[in-house]
């Protein structure tokens, strides 16, 4: 049976424009006209692409690359950077969802645990086409314990690759992988339960294919030069070493797709001061830069600025285990009533970022029915949105219950600009709505903040989650009995049976049921007050006026330029 | 003062080990890990101390490291760049911090140096008073600041120098930052120099070669800026080190490939290897120049090579 | 000196003899009794003279004291705490009253944005014409001028403990390896140079981590770091003098090593020592203004200088007005270090006590 289903997903765009009256949220600000332009420019593209539409790019990044080895690298600059030059199976469309890339077609076995993939002819770019056997050795890679990939958990836990989770254990041979190559151009994947959204992950770069002969003839250099990295992508590497600040690819005149790519080329700087950035920006030597929150007074009449989604929803983690008055339910209520979250957004991030009330941050997954999981924000606004009155009731009750008519808390935070912002403003409304009540503030840089939430060895913490994939358990799949980033230790029988009927159980076939289950474990985690949700990242940026059909992405791929025209 | 050379040579090498050592504590001291993304769990973690072989108690890892350094190899980068090799990172990183540290370096020693003496000659006059505003400015106002003022006016609304780093234009591109850089050295030559320069200029020496007719640039060169060298040479050492070795600040406002903010990630981060092995290089200059220095006293003043003949 | 004795030698004619008739009482009484009493004066004493003679020294020290005042009693000034926030009075430009009505400091502030310059003021934007910040109000509405004294007030207690301490650590180690030398020296200076080869941030760093972070942990850390610059100075000083014919004479009427090095020595290195001192006060400050850059000074929502600087550093091209005080107040601070560092060294350097 063959399918050419199209993961559906209603649109960016869509998502910014739902009403939630109750709350008046904005979500982030002006991404829905960024989007709107790059989505129409994406649409116009291939059209268009034919003219003069090319030139470079210059791109302004944040953080060096830290890895142009798909299996081992893990943070978003990477992943952007190894797509640009890099096809997978799979890519996205500009609203998210996954369409055709190096499979020219596929199947999915009525059981959903089977797929087959029909590649395309593509080339490397040292002539060599891409077979089914360079995606087997990729994959093999990111589960191979020798090369202890990071993401390795992309094919197991989340993927449901027969023997990954083995393999990653060190219990089977890499070569058990429930993948295999039929012929030179299909590829077959065997899971263990049906994954409603596998194919969004096969844009993801740990599943990107990497040609054996080539690999081994870079020994240990692979991916640390332009003569160590292979091409199948619409961009190919010309410029770059380790760590660089600079670094440009050019228009790869042999991608199967050539004739769509307008860019000739793409010109990274890292540039770590944001103002440094403007400049360089206003004197034209940027097309594209981020702005930090202060800057948005400068540009907020500037038709170029927007604000776009970055996916991580930010909160904060109570430790209930390790914190007895943290434990009590009403003392959490009355901290997440206590909290303003629209002042906290509007009046000192001011990057576009918007108050969240919900545990899954909205627009990255799209239910069957095609609506966002989150767009409504007033479902369960009654948990935890601002309310002094309900803070005060919930905090009467809590300090009878507990005993206590003072309360002092250490909050960990990151040493990071938007952090520490965030955390000041936090302990202001707690102290101001909570009589008696004291936050005291741990500035730490954030690997320890990490290690310190891992180690249990904090009273609350703000902390952040970015999505993994396009679905809802990548968020509800955290505060699982024993998951390693439920940090509160919170621990729920009635929450863990409906997560678990989803991940493996019979509610994966059901996607109207499953979603529905998938709400009430949210439900449950806003109700019991597991953590104080605060809000969805948006990122300031500037984008020219010449330049149309960047499209931004929440997950996997933060931005995407196959669909990229600058006008000269 | 062979024997000597030799002998300092020697107990430099020892030092330097040392350092090794203690760094190596140090790192494990470290709170976090190299591997910190909040998505890792426990069992990845181990696996990955396990390749890299941060599972191993302290002195294995130590010896390991001492026998491959001595091949040259300084270990590969945890997260910063992963699994790049030290060396690579040091090679393309390190000459471009050299290059605008020793441009910086130049030109606060000798720009210093000029106003300190001017100060010193024509003390309590409106040459001292400028003079010391220059050099008190250049102490008080932070780096950054300086950096972004310097790149407002002369990048953004002159435009006369690029307000960036570029590869392809290496020199244009490190003016702003070597000046900014140089500031407080500058600064802190002047001020030493026209310390040390006034002490000298009222010594009995001074008097003594000035009766003798010696007037000018050879009094001010020959008698009075060599006795003032000493003790301004030991404040310029470890500021040579310091801006050879790069500069965060200036580094993350003109988006220089250096290695200071390398290191400051790297310490962020855990990056155990990079850390070290920048570190290292760090103690290498350090004591390569306090060397230069220790037999440069010899040099300029003979009462110390006297001392130090005796040993 | 000498010159002057072979002068009166020449005067003295050898022929000549005197008579008692030649010479009668001069009656300097008076002259004889200031004579006395100004021989009496202690050496400290004598300095505090000539350093109030020095107008520039006296300037100096005004300023510093007038800092001092403002940083105790600068933030009872007005009815702000330092972490006390009012996000609808954020970013206000600087107000005073009385002043505004020339037209400046009137709350009103020019803004150069991407799409041209604009001038606002937010008071009468937000109808908060009661309302007056000296200095203006930060992004999360605290007054600016509460948070630069209380800042000047942290930076100033971090940066003296540290130079002080600094200086007992690291001139006595210096003295103490220059004078003995050969292998005290030689083992002191290697100690030395593994302290100092680590580079500064490393131990700095692991130091925050490992402790508490807060003002003690800072000047703890300060303190670990910059006694190598004083034990050289000291060192290469000890080095200079120590084979000098005073110290030569104190030996030999049998003076001892801590005799020597402390009583001896000591005075005569003060000037380069008080230099290093002051140098140290700046240093200071910029350690800690270097570590808030890179998120470890002074933790939020506390303040130094140092941290105003590199927190308000964000607002730099936005509302530039809101990192002048802490700079300006930090520069005046350096600048009266110095001008009182230079006063002090040329009233105790007794070499120059003739002049």
């Amino acid at each position: 049976m063959k399918f050419d289903r199209r993961i559906s997903r209603r649109s960016f765009l869509s998502a910014a424009g739902v009403t939630t009256a109750a709350l008046a949220l904005t979500a982030c600000g002006g991404s829905s006209s960024s989007v709107a332009a790059s989505s129409a420019a994406g649409s116009t593209a291939s059209s268009a692409a034919g003219t003069a539409q090319g030139g470079t790019l210059n791109i302004m990044l944040e953080t060096e690359v830290q890895s142009l080895d798909p299996q081992v690298a893990t943070d978003g600059t990477s992943f952007e950077v190894i797509a640009d030059y890099t096809d997978g199976l799979m890519q996205m469309d500009a609203d998210g969802a996954a369409i055709p890339a190096l499979a020219e077609t596929y199947d999915i076995s009525e059981d959903g645990k089977t797929y087959t993939f029909h590649l395309r002819d593509a080339k490397w770019s040292n002539g060599d086409a891409v077979t089914a056997a360079d995606f087997v050795f990729g994959w093999h890679r990111a589960v191979d314990p020798a090369t202890a990939s990071e993401y390795s958990y992309m094919l197991s836990d989340i993927g449901q690759i027969v023997n990954a989770a083995e393999i990653i254990a060190g219990e089977k041979p890499v070569t058990d992988l429930g993948v295999s190559a039929v012929d030179d151009k299909t590829l077959e994947v065997q899971l263990n339960v049906p994954v409603s959204y596998f194919l969004s992950l096969m844009y993801f770069p740990t599943f990107y294919p990497v040609n054996e002969a080539f690999y081994n003839s870079c020994a240990d250099t692979f991916g640390t030069s332009p003569d160590t990295v292979l091409s199948n992508g619409a961009f190919k590497l010309t410029d770059y070493q380790p760590a660089a600040t600079a670094f440009t690819l050019e228009k790869n005149p042999d991608y199967y797709d050539a004739d769509k790519i307008a860019l000739d080329s793409l010109a990274y700087q890292v540039i770590k001061d944001s103002q440094q950035a403007l400049m360089s920006y206003q004197t034209g030597a940027l097309d594209m830069t981020l702005l930090n929150g202060e800057q948005v007074d400068q540009v907020k009449d500037d038709p170029e600025f927007t604000s776009v989604g970055a996916g991580y929803l930010w909160y904060l983690s109570p430790n209930m285990a390790g914190v007895p008055e943290l434990a009590n339910e009403n003392l959490r209520k009355a901290i997440t009533f206590a909290l303003n979250r629209d002042s906290i957004t509007d009046d000192v991030l001011k990057d576009g970022s918007a108050p969240c009330y919900t545990a899954v941050p909205p627009q990255f997954a799209t239910g069957p029915d095609g609506s966002d999981f989150s767009a409504d924000q007033t479902k369960f606004a009654d948990f935890c949105a601002y309310n002094a009155d309900k803070a005060k009731e919930y905090y009467e009750q809590a300090k009878s219950e507990l005993g206590k008519d003072s309360f002092t808390f250490d909050m960990v935070v990151d040493a990071d600009d938007a952090p520490q912002k965030v955390a000041q403003v936090v302990k202001e409304q707690l102290e101001t709505t909570l009589e008696g009540f004291t936050l005291n503030l741990t500035v730490e840089p954030k690997k320890q903040r990490v290690q310190d939430m891992q180690d249990g060895n904090f009273e609350i913490g703000l902390t952040r989650w970015g999505p993994d994939y396009a679905d809802p358990m990548t968020y509800l799949g955290m505060w699982v009995t024993g998951n390693s980033n439920n940090y509160g230790l919170w621990s729920d029988a009635d929450y863990d049976a409906v997560i678990d009927e989803c991940t493996t159980g019979d509610l994966c076939t059901d996607p109207e049921g499953r979603w529905a289950a998938l709400y009430e474990a949210e439900q449950i985690v806003l109700e019991q007050a597991v953590i104080f949700p605060l809000y969805g990242q948006c990122n300031a940026e500037m984008i020219s006026s010449a330049v149309k059909g960047v499209e931004h992405h929440p997950c996997a791929l933060n931005r995407v330029y196959k669909n990229t025209t600058k006008s000269e | 003062m062979k024997k000597y050379t030799l002998k300092r040579i020697l107990t430099s090498l020892f030092t330097l080990l040392a350092i090794l050592l203690v760094l190596f504590i140090l790192m494990q001291l470290m709170p976090g890990s190299p591997f910190n993304d909040e998505k890792l769990t426990a069992d990845m973690r181990a696996a990955l101390y396990a390749k890299y072989g941060l599972d191993q108690p302290i002195y294995i890892q130590f010896f390991r490291y001492v026998g491959n350094m001595l091949r040259g190899d300084f270990g590969v980068s945890y997260n910063i760049s992963k699994n790049t090799p030290i060396s690579q990172l040091i090679q393309s990183r390190l000459p471009i911090s050299i290059q605008i540290g020793g441009m910086a370096v130049m030109l606060g020693a000798v720009v210093g140096l000029v106003l300190g003496i001017i100060a010193a000659l024509k003390r309590d006059t409106v040459f001292d008073t400028v003079a010391t505003i220059i050099s008190v400015i250049g102490v008080s106002v932070p780096s950054y600041v300086f950096a972004l003022a310097l790149s407002y006016t002369f990048g953004f609304k002159l435009r006369w120098f690029p307000m960036l780093f570029s590869a392809k234009d290496i020199f244009g591109s490190s003016v702003l930052p070597s000046v900014s850089l140089s500031m407080f050295t500058m600064a802190s030559i002047a001020r030493f120099t026209r310390s040390e320069m006034i002490e000298v200029l009222d010594s009995d020496y001074m008097l003594l070669a000035e009766s003798k007719g010696i007037s000018g640039p050879a009094l001010i060169f020959r008698h009075a800026l060599r006795n003032a060298l000493i003790p301004i040479i030991t404040v310029l050492a470890p500021l040579i080190v310091d801006l050879m070795t790069g500069s965060l600040v200036v580094e993350k406002i003109f988006a220089i490939p250096g290695v200071g903010s390398l290191l400051v990630t790297a310490i962020q981060s855990n990056d155990y290897n990079v850390v070290i092995g920048l570190s290292f290089i760090y103690s290498a200059m350090y004591i390569g120049i306090m060397l230069v220095v220790d037999l440069l006293y010899g040099v300029i003043d003979p009462r110390i090579r006297l001392a130090k003949g005796d040993d | 000196m000498a010159a002057k004795a072979i002068r009166v030698g020449e005067a003295a004619s050898p022929n000549e003899t005197f008579t008692a008739a030649d010479f009668e009482l001069k009656h300097n009484e008076a002259e004889i009794a200031v004579d006395t009493n100004f021989a009496a004066q202690s050496f400290w004493k004598d300095a505090l003279i000539r350093f109030f003679h020095k107008k520039s020294a006296v300037l100096g020290l005004v300023l510093i004291v007038f800092i001092v005042l403002l940083a105790v009693f600068g933030p009872g000034m007005n009815s702000y705490t330092y972490s006390g926030q009012d996000l609808s009075q954020k970013n206000f430009a600087p107000r005073v009253p009385g002043i505004e009505q020339f037209g400046i400091l009137d709350g009103s502030e020019k803004m150069s944005t991407t799409t041209g310059t604009k001038v606002t003021n937010a008071y009468q934007e937000k109808e908060k014409l009661d309302v007056y910040y000296w200095f203006g109000s930060d992004l999360y509405g605290r007054d600016i001028w509460t948070r630069t004294w209380e800042g000047a007030r942290v930076s100033l207690i971090i940066a003296v403990a540290a130079a002080v301490i600094d200086m007992v650590i690291g001139m006595s180690y210096g003295l103490i390896s220059g004078y003995f030398g050969g292998k005290v020296d030689m083992v002191m200076q290697r100690f030395l140079e593994v302290a100092n080869g680590i580079p500064r941030l490393v131990i700095v760093t692991l130091l925050l981590l490992v402790l508490q972070p807060g003002m003690v942990t800072i000047i703890f850390a300060l303190m670990l770091t910059e006694w190598v610059g004083m034990s050289r100075i000291a060192r290469a000083e000890m080095l200079k003098l120590k084979d000098q014919e005073f110290v030569l004479a104190s030996r030999t009427l049998g003076a001892g090593s801590f005799f020597i090095i402390f009583k001896e020595v000591l005075p005569n290195i003060i000037g380069p020592i008080i230099t290093q001192v002051m140098f140290s006060i700046p240093t200071a400050i910029f350690t800690e203004a270097f570590l808030s850059f890179v998120g470890l000074g002074i933790p939020v929502p506390q303040c130094s200088l140092g941290s105003l600087i590199s927190e308000l550093y964000n607002s730099f091209t936005t509302h530039p007005y809101q990192i002048i005080p802490p700079i300006v107040v930090m520069s005046l601070l350096m600048l009266s270090f110095n001008l009182v560092a230079d006063g002090l060294r040329e009233a105790l350097d007794p070499k120059m006590k003739s002049m």
